[in-house]
């Protein structure tokens, strides 16, 4: 009964998103998030590239960037996009109130509204895979994939930025004038530090560290793995240099590296929210508007 | 004796920009978010480039380039989507009844709105520079302060003409600020030479002032600058002088235009629409 | 020769076409409005929601254009003269939120006082002033984000006032305040006009006791047309050649019954669950009819608690016209 319970509230909540977000019908919006905007974004790095190498693309740097670039769209827009959430219900629409007080469960509720989220940025991110693929030739075949190395990275890494997103949505209770901010911040030690554009050897020593023990750094590299497995085997080792920096773990430990370090930052995120959630609640900041 | 036109409009640039300054004083916590947040993707980019062992300009022009995203952000964001965020707070409608030009109070916004972005700028070039270590060699710092003040009234102006259309708008402000960041940074050439996307290209957004403005300042910064430009320093300023005049007027009667229309619909204070 | 009116509009309509059809149907906010609101005048709008009063002030405040018709402020055309007249005019709305909230109060006021080009020193001194005839004085520096909703409310009328307009538009400048904030404001209107006789006030409000004890005259509003303009006591006058008849009477099983019957003009009812009673309230054309009532009360069983005939009230006045009361 509890679970059909919450099954309806993830269906439900599901469905106000997709009003409220992702009215693919306008034109407008669709063009805006799915196409123009991440294209774009994924253009200036093509452009850097090809000034540095004159046009080569036949390379897997490049399919290794472009392809890195497209999926920083799931941290950049699905983070930002589960944060907004809690944020925009709270200051803009004052509705959070009520969905605290009905009998339904929080993270259910949230849930449903990041699943809207998740879907228009994979729209987001196909199109700009396909287009790299046919206008730029990254190395992505679609027998090569390994859909299961694919599924089982992309859920875990999903669950990870989700659960990230709801802690930086708690956060926002407390500071609301600089949710963004924080925001953008972790997305940009992801994007520095995690293997994202470049690999990690190419920061400094210290910075590896860091991108060690980071999960989006994993789940990059499964990602890339299961979706572009030729181009990651060249980069394993260009004239005996390991270019990745990950090459030497095996395709089973980087999945296990990425459930541990998915499950250090998934209780720390569920720790966070529920204190920042306690904190608000005690001093009546649950229903607070800041903007003004 | 009553005070005339310009002492009332410039007592309304100074009431428009005091509760940005008053607020960037009070709360300086922004500070850490405006000097940490631009370094990411300046640091990410220049990663690339050092990783394919690029030219030492192209990290240089990165961090030039990341620091100008200050001024495009701060027009977009802060100036022409602020009108939007006036409405729903019912400002909007309070300045609409004043009797004093529109164009004193978006003034009066990114004046106000420039210490904010000048920290961001300036700790962006001096933090990039340092990282990286960035050589710049300003040969002439004249022609540098003349370029870089017409870029900034011509995108200031442009930002008033944006500002027009956003008067109009719901929340489809906040998506046409999206639509316009990421294209920009591309065909503007932030972070590489404008040139490498075609002259047609280069042409087509130089429209938008920060494209002529960003290629001016690479040659005025870096020695290997004048290869990777578009168009000679000269030509630049002629054109953004250009702009500036363009835009201001445009910007004009965009304002009342668009004031019209939002009286004549109703939409100059509806909310949530 | 004849003054220049304060307000002149002449058969002023404001139609609201939806954005797409099937958002909904055309709203006909104005219709073929005549107003001549003179300088010196404290006036009146009185109407329930979706009336046309706030359209109505936001045409003369000049945020937005008539569909047809003219509408003159200090005999400036709001369509045209738009500039000139908004260094005439101020507006307050109620439930403004207007502002920055990390601005003190006296900083709001005097930012708003520069975008009419006052001299700082000039405005820092009536604010200071104002400060003082609201009771917010100690709240000076205080937080705009931190005030109540009352204080609130004083600041934007403080805002409203602070730039000395000739003509000032109050849009129901004491929606959902309590008595005492309510009765400041009120109260510095009055001294205010008192003060500066050539100066005019424009409020519209929906509280009937405000419009009565404020105004010298009042326009009564409903679906975009204006029903009445007179004065308080000659719009009551209206109804006075009628009976108004107030009785109190245990519970009743029907009130619709006394709507039909003859020679009632306008009938309203409340339930008083505490006491237990019905008190009905009837507009009468003469007192012939009065035995029926009183039968048929008799009739369903009821007994009488008090019967009165009763002065009319602005109430009854919009009751009659309007044909429903307000809440």
């Amino acid at each position: 009964m509890a679970v059909m319970n919450d099954l309806r509230t993830i269906k439900n909540a599901a469905w106000l998103g997709w009003e409220m977000e992702a009215n693919w019908a306008d034109p407008f919006l669709f063009a805006t998030y799915s196409i123009v905007k991440p294209i774009s974004a994924t253009l200036i790095l093509v452009f850097m590239y090809m000034i540095v190498t004159g046009g080569n693309t036949d390379n897997a740097y490049f399919s290794y960037m472009y392809v890195g670039s497209a999926l920083y769209m799931y941290i950049a827009e699905v983070l930002f996009g589960v944060t907004w959430i809690i944020h925009d219900d709270r200051e803009h629409y004052m509705s959070l109130k009520q969905v605290y007080i009905a009998p339904i469960k929080f993270y259910a509720y949230i849930l449903g509204r990041s699943a809207i989220k998740i879907a228009i940025t994979t729209a987001g991110v196909i199109i700009t895979l396909a287009f790299g693929v046919l206008a730029l030739g990254v190395d992505i075949s679609l027998w090569d994939v390994d859909w299961l190395l694919l599924l089982g990275s992309t859920a875990l890494g999903m669950s990870c930025i989700c659960v990230l997103g709801l802690a930086l949505g708690g956060i926002t209770f407390l500071t609301a004038r600089h949710s963004i901010g924080i925001n953008e911040g972790v997305a940009g030690v992801f994007y520095v530090m995690s293997g994202i554009i470049f690999p990690i050897t190419a920061l400094p020593t210290w910075a590896q560290s860091i991108s060690k023990i980071l999960p989006v750094t994993y789940w990059m590299d499964s990602m890339r793995r299961a979706l572009m497995p030729d181009a990651m085997a060249e980069l394993g080792s260009v004239a005996g240099v390991d270019v990745t920096g990950l090459s030497g773990i095996s395709d089973l430990y980087i999945m296990v590296y990425l459930a541990i370090s998915t499950a250090v930052f998934f209780a720390l995120s569920m720790a966070v929210f529920k204190y920042a959630d306690g904190v608000a609640r005690r001093k009546g900041k649950i229903d607070w508007t800041s903007t003004y | 004796m009553t005070d005339g036109w310009v002492i009332k409009n410039l007592r309304a640039i100074k009431g428009r920009a005091y509760p940005r300054v008053i607020g960037a004083i009070r709360e300086p916590s922004w500070v850490f978010f405006e000097v940490v947040l631009p370094l990411f993707t300046v640091a990410a980019f220049a990663y690339v480039y050092q990783f394919m062992d690029a030219r030492e300009e192209l990290i240089g022009y990165v961090v030039l380039g990341g620091a100008m995203t200050a001024f495009w952000l701060n027009v977009l964001w802060s100036m022409a989507a602020q009108f939007y965020w006036e409405k729903e707070t019912g400002n909007l409608q309070l300045y609409m009844i004043a009797p004093t030009s529109r164009m004193s109070i978006l003034a009066g916004m990114a004046l106000g709105g420039m210490l904010s972005t000048t920290v961001n700028a300036a700790s962006t070039l001096v933090i990039g520079a340092f990282i990286f270590n960035i050589a710049f060699d300003v040969v002439d710092p004249l022609m540098l302060i003349a370029i870089f003040l017409a870029t900034m009234v011509a995108l200031y102006g442009m930002g008033m003409m944006f500002a027009s259309l956003y008067m109009l708008f719901g929340r489809e402000a906040h998506h046409l600020s999206n639509l316009l960041t990421d294209p920009v940074y591309l065909a503007s050439g932030f972070y590489f030479p404008v040139k490498f996307l075609g002259a047609a290209v280069a042409a087509g957004a130089s429209v938008i002032p920060i494209t002529l403005g960003l290629d001016a300042l690479r040659q005025l910064f870096f020695t290997a600058g004048a290869e990777d430009a578009f168009l000679s320093l000269e030509a630049e300023l002629a054109l953004l002088v250009g702009l500036c005049a363009l835009f201001m007027v445009l910007a004009h009667y965009s304002l009342r235009y668009m004031e019209y229309l939002g009286k004549a619909t109703g939409r100059l204070t509806l909310r949530w629409q | 020769m004849d003054q220049e009116p304060a307000v002149r509009t002449e058969a002023l309509t404001r139609v609201f076409e939806p954005k797409k059809k099937k958002e909904g149907s055309t709203v006909r906010a104005l219709e073929s409005v005549d107003l001549r609101i003179e300088q010196g005048e404290l006036f009146g709008i009185l109407g329930p929601n979706g009336a046309g009063k706030t359209t109505l002030l936001k045409i003369l405040s000049t945020l937005l254009l008539p569909t047809s018709g003219k509408a003159y402020v200090a005999g400036l055309d709001v369509e045209t003269q738009f500039n000139a007249v908004r260094q005439r005019i101020n507006m307050v709305s109620g439930g403004e939120i207007s502002g920055y909230g990390l601005l003190t109060v006296k900083e709001n006021l005097w930012m708003f006082s520069q975008f009419y080009g006052i001299k700082s020193k000039v405005a820092l001194q009536r604010i200071d002033d104002m400060l003082g005839e609201f009771g917010l004085l100690d709240k000076k520096d205080a937080k705009v984000r931190t005030l109540s909703t009352g204080q609130r409310q004083k600041m934007n009328v403080i805002r409203g006032f602070v730039t000395d307009p000739d003509i000032i538009f109050l849009d129901e400048p004491t929606l959902g305040l309590d008595v005492n904030a309510s009765r400041v404001i009120r109260t510095y209107i009055l001294d205010w006009l008192k003060d500066h006789p050539k100066k005019t006030v424009v409020l519209t409000t929906h509280y009937m006791a405000e419009a009565d004890e404020l105004c010298d005259r009042i326009a009564i509003i409903d679906n975009g047309r204006i029903l009445a303009c007179d004065s308080p006591e000659r719009l009551k006058k209206m109804v006075r050649m009628n009976t108004t008849l107030s009785m109190d009477v245990t519970r009743l099983k029907d009130t619709a019954v006394f709507k039909t019957f003859p020679g009632v003009e306008s009938f309203t009812f409340t339930e008083d669950g505490e006491k237990g009673l019905t008190k009905l309230r009837f507009v009468m054309r003469d007192e012939s009819g009065v035995s029926d009532i009183v039968s048929a009360v008799l009739g369903q069983g009821s007994r009488i608690e008090s019967l009165q005939k009763t002065e009319p009230t602005l109430e009854d006045v919009f009751i009659k016209m309007v044909g429903k009361g307000l809440e």
